[in-house]
């Protein structure tokens, strides 16, 4: 349905944009001149739109009054305690090398009186590898 | 004979993960989201609610949104939008975790345009808008929440971040992982379905004089 009127801009464009103008999504200024002066000479275009943003506030504040929930005191605690936790555990090493090493001289002294000299050395490296960061956090 | 030498040597080295915390200390991060992050729990927790539709779950779903915002918190640019960015991980996470048939088929985005030329593309009566005035006026909060819980996740959620947290569509996209234009049809869908149930709630409670004889 149109106004009767001969618009620069059709009533049908108009009203297909329209919740884009309500929206502020227009980021075109021309198109958002053309909807505003149009707006200007067409009233029942502007009454629609009026009308239209009307119920879409009153939509947003029905929508916001009842979608207010507070989180329980207890989800606040498990989040701290989680925070905590994961912190100490990025603080953690997560791999332990251990390495022992021993060396030994040996002297010894033969019947003939000359002098042997031995000496061993022994490395032993063991590593223990921790969870890998990230990985196997408990998340709950 | 036998002669040691040295006594037995042993030290122990500790490695950290490398650049984790080069950067900052764990502590420090620590400090740095209890500070940030934390203010939003009540806002995420509202908004997991829209997406688990039960208390539990969306307890979980925040405490494990805000577990893997804390092991990525380096990802996070500092100076952008902190909010966005755990709502992002707060979807992320309910569709990895939470959605219980993840192979369920998706709402087609397709129908837009037909019904948004159908719908709009004509001027209402003056009789229609008062009625629908009328109904928005009278309705309790319950049916709202109630209406917002009727209507499909895909389209719950666009309204959610729309007409609640007042997102524009590009945010929105982000926010979801959707096209800007995916996020415009279900914006406008939800919308739409959202409305036609509170007219329906008001119908059948007999408040909506206006309907009546339609």
């Amino acid at each position: 349905m149109s106004c009767g009127q001969h618009h620069e801009t059709s009533c049908q464009d108009v009203l297909n944009a329209m919740i884009f103008f309500i929206d502020r999504e227009i980021s075109d200024s021309n198109q958002l001149m053309a909807l505003e002066v149009h707006f200007q000479q067409c009233s029942p275009c502007l009454q629609e739109m009026e009308h239209e943003r009307k119920v879409i506030n009153q939509m947003k504040k029905l929508l916001a009054d009842s979608c207010n929930e507070t989180a329980p005191e207890e989800l606040h605690a498990r989040i701290a305690a989680q925070t905590a936790l994961l912190a100490a555990q990025m603080s953690a090493p997560t791999q332990f090398v251990t390495e022992y090493r021993q060396s030994q001289t040996t002297v010894i002294t033969d019947e003939n009186g000359s002098v042997v000299i031995e000496e061993t050395h022994i490395q032993i490296q063991s590593t223990n590898e921790f969870g890998e960061f990230g990985k196997d956090f408990p998340l709950s | 004979m036998t002669v040691t030498l040295w006594p037995m040597a042993s030290e122990i080295e500790v490695k950290t993960p490398a650049g984790l915390l080069a950067k900052e200390s764990a502590v420090d991060r620590a400090n740095r989201f209890t500070n940030d992050a934390m203010q939003y729990t009540n806002q995420l927790y509202a908004a997991a609610l829209r997406y688990t539709k039960n208390a539990h779950d969306a307890q979980d779903l925040v405490q494990d949104t805000y577990a893997k915002a804390f092991t990525s918190f380096h990802q996070f640019e500092p100076g952008t939008n902190l909010k966005a960015w755990l709502y992002r991980i707060l979807t992320t996470t309910f569709i990895n975790n939470y959605r219980k048939d993840q192979r369920r088929p998706q709402i087609s985005d397709g129908e837009l345009e037909d019904w948004q030329l159908a719908e709009s593309a004509s001027h209402t009566s003056d009789q229609g808008k008062s009625a629908e005035d009328e109904v928005l006026e009278n309705m309790p909060d319950g049916d709202v929440k109630n209406a917002l819980e009727e209507i499909p996740e895909e389209f719950r959620l666009a309204v959610y971040y729309a007409d609640v947290e007042g997102y524009s569509y590009k945010e929105i996209a982000e926010i979801l992982g959707i096209p800007s234009g995916t996020v415009m049809s279900r914006l406008h869908r939800g919308r739409k379905l959202l409305r036609e149930l509170l007219v329906a709630y008001a119908k059948d409670r007999g408040y909506a004089k206006g309907f009546g004889e339609s």
